[in-house]
């Protein structure tokens, strides 16, 4: 990486994807953080395009913008407000601790490791991604999609079948209240 | 002469596709010093102009598509339309525009400020960036990026989480249930929609759309003959993201008001407006690149502006929403989401599966296209009539109705039930 | 383990697009589905039965017109009828043609707009009402060109009609019902067999038949359960006795069975008006009646089908001109009682086309 525009272009990058990481856990409230952690994959998609690995980059934005910011969000919202004023923990130690070694040893690898030289004239990686997915690593590949259709049929078959009541009379102590506050 | 036969040869004064103007720039900046030097000035103007282009078109789209958008439907419904602000009511989106930039912007006093403010603005990121891969013509696409294809379902991907900041923000029950719909709904239609755009992408074997356009031009042929199902499926799939009226759940005026953008007035409001206009000509612009030709169109793009010939297509496809939204009633939710899983999934993974086999057959057997084009696009029509009648014939509502009419009685008491 | 859910309690309403006017719903959602629903109704409560025992009995009629505004022929027909009744006036036979003639124009214009705004209400962007306007504006021109009202007619009068109908009036009414049947015909194609339309409103806000027995039901709320209850026919008035019609009924008791029973009732008022305006007979077309007219002491209920349903009017007389008592058994707010079982269970979007299937309109809900 040389020239003024890429290395403007990482740091610019780098303090607003540590700065969005930092404010997920900073922000008091949870649909704040979930933002915050959209802008980081955001953040984090734009450093791929840096590294000129587009496909990863749009992959990025796909998967982890678009699909895990609405799950998370989806989730957020199906957890009573109750449980989501949880913001003094006990396990704010064990977390900062669990933080730092991991942080330790991603930063001990980058390091010591011997990184290989890009050339300059990279090639489009959409083909060499699938060349690679479907020849070489095809069973990697297959076994990994079995998997995840099994996790997703397991998923359905644990939630399917134990619907919610929705009868008014059964509908929870919190709709009869409402009820006879009238 | 060479301006009259139609080769310009791609001068600066070519007008037939305004990326030679731009190219003929850059590459008077790039000559600049030692010819190496000034490289940066020229990916700055380049990148400017690009942008200026798309801001100053999408702006200028918009005022028109409001104007056609109100004067079609109102064609539809018997009525006039805007026509007392200048000539045929044409200075009606200016007036609107005009009329929305006065009202006063209102901010819930129990809504989150800063996630309010934002949702409009973050809201126009997704259009204004598709609206960057775009082909206007061969050399008018802004950054001819080469997973294209991709990009925009990625770029698509973003737009629910803004609808949810926008619901969730405005403090509102209405918003709030609109922005759950919303999401619900994009990310039922999502799979649907790749799936559609993975088929084009097996068959071109090109994930940048000016590839796409040039395979078609190559095999002379639009893609909606060889992929009906895909145009289709990508069709509805990606106008049900519009919240236009088929499928607008996520704003459905006489369920929950105006749904996630309940609470928003003035220009905020407007932005929301406007880029519903964005995303509806984003998606026949998509539409027209993928399965209409793009730019191409059987040569004649030699003598026409490439640019006129795609703007063309683009409105013209933008046509077949408008007329969708003034006929058809709203779908319920769980009627939308039904028809995602229950037709638009199958019939896109069906698309998936045949033109993995054509590829195959083609590509292994080294037939020439002359021969087996005009057999595929036959066999996918016929097969793609097929599952779309059965599956209306055996699923559908109108079908099954009973009884069709209303029974008429004349003797009252006779009928009279004990 | 289960979802522990929490209720979400919503106010459809007053002010919101598709309640027609200022009507409030309450509903606690669970998701999207209604599991509780409240119905608040009196935010236009303008005390009509009060302020009209304060007025003379000529005075009251323009009363009428503003409680169903949608359809101000039949609420004058009733209260003129109920008022006959009271003091024992026979109406000439030409007022009674042209009253017949009115109220089927008006039952025509009423039902265009309830398909139309149940359409709305099913998610159509205005095209269906649009269309429908189209038919009720001619409608309401013929008003217009005999009482020069078109909404609020105040046309009737105890005794008769207010005024004789002008020399265009016959052509262009004949003109009209030549031209609907064509139209009725594209709108059963355009909007019968629309395959969303069905799928939204069949087996929504479905009403068992004993159900709308047991809660008086009237209109194509009741004739769409399948009973065929229609004032015109169980209780003649008027000169209805003396037409061919056919009571349109539904099957199910779901919100398209009630669009179909309107849809129909639009062809049997256009047969009624076929048979009424060519025998029109002449004569006067009102008798004599004081304007300040005394009823003997008593009360008299007369009711008629007006589009929405049974609209009876109930008057006590002292003597004295103006009524000691005046009541009115306003369709809109007895049919909207069932809306609460019609909804629960339903979804936000389906309770929208139950309440639109139910045709109500605020003013006489609240009077």
């Amino acid at each position: 990486m040389s020239g003024v525009g890429p290395v403007s272009a990482f740091y610019v990058l780098a303090v607003l994807s540590i700065g969005s990481a930092l404010m997920v856990m900073a922000a008091r409230s949870i649909i704040h953080a979930v933002l915050f952690l959209v802008l980081f994959f955001v953040s984090l998609a734009a450093m791929f395009v840096l590294l000129s690995a587009d496909f990863v980059a749009v992959a990025q934005l796909l998967v982890y913008a678009g699909a895990i910011g609405v799950l998370v969000v989806f989730a957020i919202l199906l957890t009573p407000s109750r449980e989501q004023r949880g913001m003094e923990t006990k396990f704010v130690g064990p977390g900062l601790l669990a933080g730092a070694v991991v942080a330790g040893t991603v930063i001990f690898i980058a390091f010591n490791t011997n990184w290989p030289t890009a050339s300059n004239d990279f090639p489009s990686t959409v083909d060499a991604i699938g060349q690679a997915l479907l020849n070489r690593w095809a069973l990697p590949f297959e076994i990994a999609s079995v998997l995840l259709i099994a996790a997703m049929i397991g998923a359905i078959v644990i939630v399917g079948g134990r619907g919610v009541d929705l009868d008014p009379g059964a509908a929870g102590p919190s709709a009869r209240l409402v009820r006879r506050e009238r | 002469m060479t301006a009259l036969s139609g080769f310009l040869l791609s001068q600066w004064y070519d007008l037939r596709d305004l990326g030679n103007p731009v190219r003929a720039l850059i590459d008077w900046i790039n000559g600049w010093g030692d010819g190496t030097t000034f490289h940066w000035v020229g990916y700055i103007v380049a990148g400017l102009i690009g942008a200026a282009a798309i801001g100053l078109f999408l702006g200028i789209a918009m005022l028109s598509l409001i104007w056609i958008e109100r004067k079609a439907v109102s064609r539809i419904q018997i009525r006039y339309g805007p026509n007392r602000t200048g000539p045929f009511g044409l200075l009606q989106p200016v007036a609107d525009a005009l009329k929305l930039m006065q009202k006063e912007a209102l901010t819930p006093l129990a809504g989150d400020k800063i996630v309010f403010w934002l949702a409009p603005v973050v809201i126009f990121i997704p259009t204004l960036l598709v609206f960057g891969v775009l082909p206007f013509g061969p050399k008018m696409t802004a950054a001819n990026i080469s997973v294209a294809v991709l990009y925009i379902v990625a770029i698509g991907s973003a737009t629910p989480l803004v609808i949810f900041m926008a619901g969730w923000s405005s403090n509102n029950k209405y918003s709030l249930l609109g922005a759950m719909r919303g999401i619900a709904m994009a990310i039922s239609y999502e799979i649907p929609m790749v799936l559609s755009l993975l088929g084009v992408v097996l068959f071109t074997g090109h994930m940048d759309l000016n590839g796409i356009v040039q395979w078609q031009q190559k095999y002379h042929v639009w893609l909606i003959v060889l992929q009906p199902l895909a145009a289709l499926t990508y069709f509805i799939s990606a106008s049900a993201e519009l919240n236009r009226t088929p499928t607008d759940i996520a704003e459905a005026e006489s369920e929950i008001v105006a749904g996630y953008h309940t609470e928003y007035s003035g220009m905020k409001f407007g932005l929301f407006y406007a880029v519903e206009l964005g995303n509806a000509l984003a998606v026949s612009g998509i539409w027209a690149t993928l399965f209409f030709g793009g730019w191409w169109l059987f040569g004649l793009d030699r003598w026409i502006p490439a640019w006129l010939i795609f703007l063309g297509k683009m409105y013209i496809l933008y046509g077949a929403l408008i007329i969708t939204r003034g006929t058809l009633p709203r779908l319920r939710i769980d009627q939308l989401l039904d028809f995602a899983w229950k037709f638009l999934l199958p019939l896109a993974l069906v698309n998936v599966l045949v033109v993995a086999l054509e590829v195959t057959i083609w590509q292994e057997n080294g037939i020439s296209a002359g021969i087996v084009l005009p057999v595929f696009a036959v066999v996918n029509i016929l097969l793609s009539v097929v599952l779309v009648v059965g599956y209306v014939q055996s699923f559908g509502f109108a079908r099954r109705q009973r009884p069709r009419r209303a029974r008429l009685i004349t003797d009252t008491l006779a009928a009279m039930p004990q | 383990m289960t979802i522990q859910t929490e209720p979400f309690i919503v106010n459809i309403g007053p002010q919101h697009p598709s309640t027609h006017g200022v009507f409030r719903m309450r509903v606690v959602l669970d998701g999207e589905k209604i599991i509780d629903a409240d119905m608040v109704v009196g935010y236009l409560h303008r005390s009509l039965e009060k302020l009209a025992e304060e007025r003379t009995y000529t005075q009251n009629i323009p009363f009428t017109d503003r409680m169903d505004y949608l359809s101000a022929m039949s609420n004058n027909l009733g209260y003129c009828m109920a008022v006959e009744k009271l003091a024992g006036i026979r109406v000439p036979e030409r007022g009674q043609y042209l009253r017949v003639i009115m109220a089927e124009l008006q039952r025509i214009a009423n039902h265009s707009m309830a398909i139309g705004t149940f359409i709305n209400d099913c998610g159509a962007w205005q095209t269906p009402l649009m269309w429908m306007f189209a038919e009720r504006e001619k409608i309401l021109d013929l008003f217009e060109m005999t009482c020069g009202a078109r909404l609020t007619c105040n046309y009737m009068r105890i005794g008769g009609v207010a005024f004789d109908i002008p020399d265009e009036f016959l052509p262009a009414v004949n003109g009209l019902l030549d031209d609907l049947p064509r139209k009725i015909d594209e709108y059963e194609k355009m909007l019968m067999e629309n395959e969303i339309l069905i799928a939204r409103a069949r087996g929504v806000g479905t009403i068992p038949r004993d159900l709308a027995i047991s809660a008086s039901l009237t209109g194509p709320m009741i004739r769409g359960c399948g009973i065929p209850f229609d004032i015109r026919k169980a209780d003649p008035y008027a000169v209805y006795d003396r037409f061919d019609f056919a009571i349109p009924v539904g099957e199910n008791g779901d919100s398209y069975d009630r669009f179909l029973v309107r849809m129909a009732e639009l062809r049997e008022s256009v047969k009624i008006l076929k048979q009424a305006v060519p025998a029109l007979p002449g004569g006067p077309y009102k008798v004599d009646v004081p304007l300040s007219i005394r009823p003997p002491i008593g009360d008299a209920y007369a009711r008629v089908e007006s589009p929405k349903g049974e609209l009876g009017y109930y008057i006590v007389s002292d003597g004295g001109t103006a009524p000691y008592r005046f009541h009115v058994r306003a369709p809109s707010y007895i049919n909207l009682s069932v809306l609460r079982e019609m909804v629960i269970g339903a979804s936000v979007a389906d309770s929208i086309v139950s309440l639109g299937s139910i045709d109500i309109v605020i003013g006489e809900v609240d009077r």
